[in-house]
């Protein structure tokens, strides 16, 4: 089944020729849909991952390196101030 | 495994066809039918991109202006050996992101902010917006002098720039913007050609690998020079791009060895460009080149011009402009990646404006406020562009220690975690820039307030 035709629901009698073009689109979708991986969909890449356990040692030493990082950037920062007068 | 493959009892049904998903399927098409048909060149060809745009997008206007003041000061000794490292360097860290953007078909400010938490993402992401608008008023000041040697000034260089930005997200096509952009970029071999028209001496190159120590100057300036050359090759911008772009291409796990391919091509070109820049530069040696400012008017081009001719300042002048050009392009799609990934909602160049708002509107906003700084009477741009990359460098560390947590997540990556020769590659890597950049804005610090002598 592709993907057109379930989300198409299909009233009445179709003109022959309008038929056709339905088929010809249904199969241009299942060609396309056959070259990606299923993860590879946006509907399966916007669902977000599971959120890992990180454990205390772990998140103290991402802390302490990011406390670090912004105190190195605000000294660079001054100095850029200072060089500037 | 394909989208219509059978799963468990029966077949799974694929999910709803997106336009996005109809850009990114008809790429992979062309991949699928190369492979099948065993055409190795083709295949190549159509997956590379991220990795080279990467690495000559850090060929950036700083940069070689970075590398030509190097030369202009302090000759050849140090750098030729160095530039290569650091683009071995700059390889392990994007051969990361490539692997986890092909496993995961995410980019590194999602998974990051999904996996570790909203405020470990959205420091990455601030992180990256800092970084990447002061590099961006950077490279529209690079564009500027490039364009100062043909007598036009700032506000050309701003229309230039935006004209740009505008023209390759027009498409709504992720493989019309890379393949533009990798058209302007291979014009950043011109400053190999400024290199080869100053006629250097092959013999002094070669010399030039045994080596030589720090050619003098003081420990802060060594700290400068090394921090200013790391943020020149890695940057927290290539980290948010690659992994993005590898994604937004489509490339999956079958697709490694060739975005292996692709990186390291990316890096052998940037080592050879940067070279030549610092080739260029150190014609300038022993002709007053330490008094030349780099951000200044006409800088180098017009040096080289009255050194070694009109060719090598011509050649030099638009690899410049070049260099600023693709660098803007690549600078802005990173923030349009980390803003939308971080907003949660579409963030492809096969998304249309509409669509994909968030994504359109952080990609030319970015650009657009960076023009707007340098068309500021008065404003310090030569302290910005030169600050630039040190600042990508202190804030470099966190961004790759995330980036090795994600390769090594069995959960997301499974069997393509990282070995550990990478993970040792990239710990030393952490350590080396980690160390460099913050011994310089401490010693920095230090004396501006005082503390110690320079």
């Amino acid at each position: 089944m592709s993907a057109r035709s379930r989300s198409t629901e299909t009233t009445g009698r179709v003109p022959a020729i309008a038929e056709r073009d339905v088929q010809r689109q249904e199969r241009f979708e299942d060609e396309l849909i056959m070259h990606l991986e299923r993860d590879q969909f946006v509907e399966e890449t916007s669902r977000p991952v599971a959120r890992a356990e990180l454990g205390i040692a772990v998140t103290s030493a991402l802390w302490a390196l990011r406390i670090f990082v912004v105190l190195v950037s605000l000294m660079v920062i001054y100095t850029f101030f200072h060089q500037l007068h | 495994m394909s989208a219509t493959e059978a799963t468990g009892a029966g077949v799974a049904l694929p999910p709803p066809l997106t336009a996005e998903d109809a850009a990114r399927s008809h790429d992979r098409s062309r991949v699928h039918h190369a492979r099948a048909h065993s055409r190795r060149w083709r295949l190549l060809w159509l997956l590379v991109g991220p990795g080279i745009l990467a690495m000559l997008g850090e060929n950036d206007g700083p940069s070689m202006i970075a590398y030509a003041s190097d030369g202009a000061q302090y000759g050849l000794g140090l750098f030729v050996p160095l530039i290569p490292i650091l683009f071995g360097m700059a390889f392990v860290c994007q051969e990361m992101c490539m692997r986890v953007g092909a496993v995961t078909h995410r980019g590194y400010g999602e998974l990051v902010l999904q996996r570790y938490g909203r405020v470990w993402g959205w420091f990455g992401a601030g992180d990256l917006t800092l970084t990447n608008l002061v590099t961006l008023v950077a490279e529209f000041v690079a564009i500027r002098v490039g364009l100062a040697y043909f007598h036009l000034g700032s506000g050309v260089a701003v229309a230039l720039g935006l004209a740009l930005v505008l023209f390759t997200l027009s498409g709504g096509r992720y493989w019309r913007w890379e393949r533009i952009v990798l058209g302007l970029a291979l014009f950043n071999g011109l400053f190999l050609v400024a290199a080869i028209l100053v006629k250097p001496d092959i013999g002094t190159i070669a010399s030039a690998f045994d080596f030589t120590p720090f050619p003098g100057g003081s420990f802060n300036t060594l700290l400068l020079l090394l921090a200013s050359t790391i943020g020149a090759t890695v940057t927290p911008w290539m980290i948010f791009f690659q992994q993005s772009a590898s994604a937004d291409k489509g490339m999956t796990p079958v697709d490694i060895r060739h975005g292996r391919y692709d990186t390291a091509t990316g890096a052998v070109l940037a080592s050879i460009f940067g070279l030549g820049a610092l080739i260029a530069g150190a014609a300038l040696l022993t002709r007053g080149g330490s008094a030349i400012q780099g951000f200044d008017g006409a800088g180098f081009p017009q040096a080289l011009k009255q050194v070694a001719g009109g060719a090598a300042g011509t050649a030099f002048a638009l690899g410049l402009v070049e260099a600023g050009a693709v660098a803007i392009l690549t600078i802005s799609a990173s923030t349009a990646y980390a803003a939308g990934e971080c907003v949660g909602v579409s963030h492809s160049f096969n998304s249309s404006p509409r669509n994909a708002a968030v994504f359109y509107v952080a990609n030319i906003g970015s650009a657009l406020v960076a023009a707007a700084v340098i068309l500021i009477p008065g404003a310090p741009l030569l302290s910005i562009a030169l600050n630039a990359n040190v600042l990508a460098t202190v804030l470099l560390p966190v961004s790759l220690i995330f980036m090795v947590m994600l390769a090594n997540d069995k959960r997301l990556m499974g069997p393509w975690v990282n070995g550990r020769s990478t993970n040792t590659l990239g710990i030393a890597v952490i350590a080396f820039v980690g160390i460099c950049g913050a011994a310089y804005g401490i010693d920095s610090f230090l004396q501006s307030v005082g503390l110690i002598g320079s």
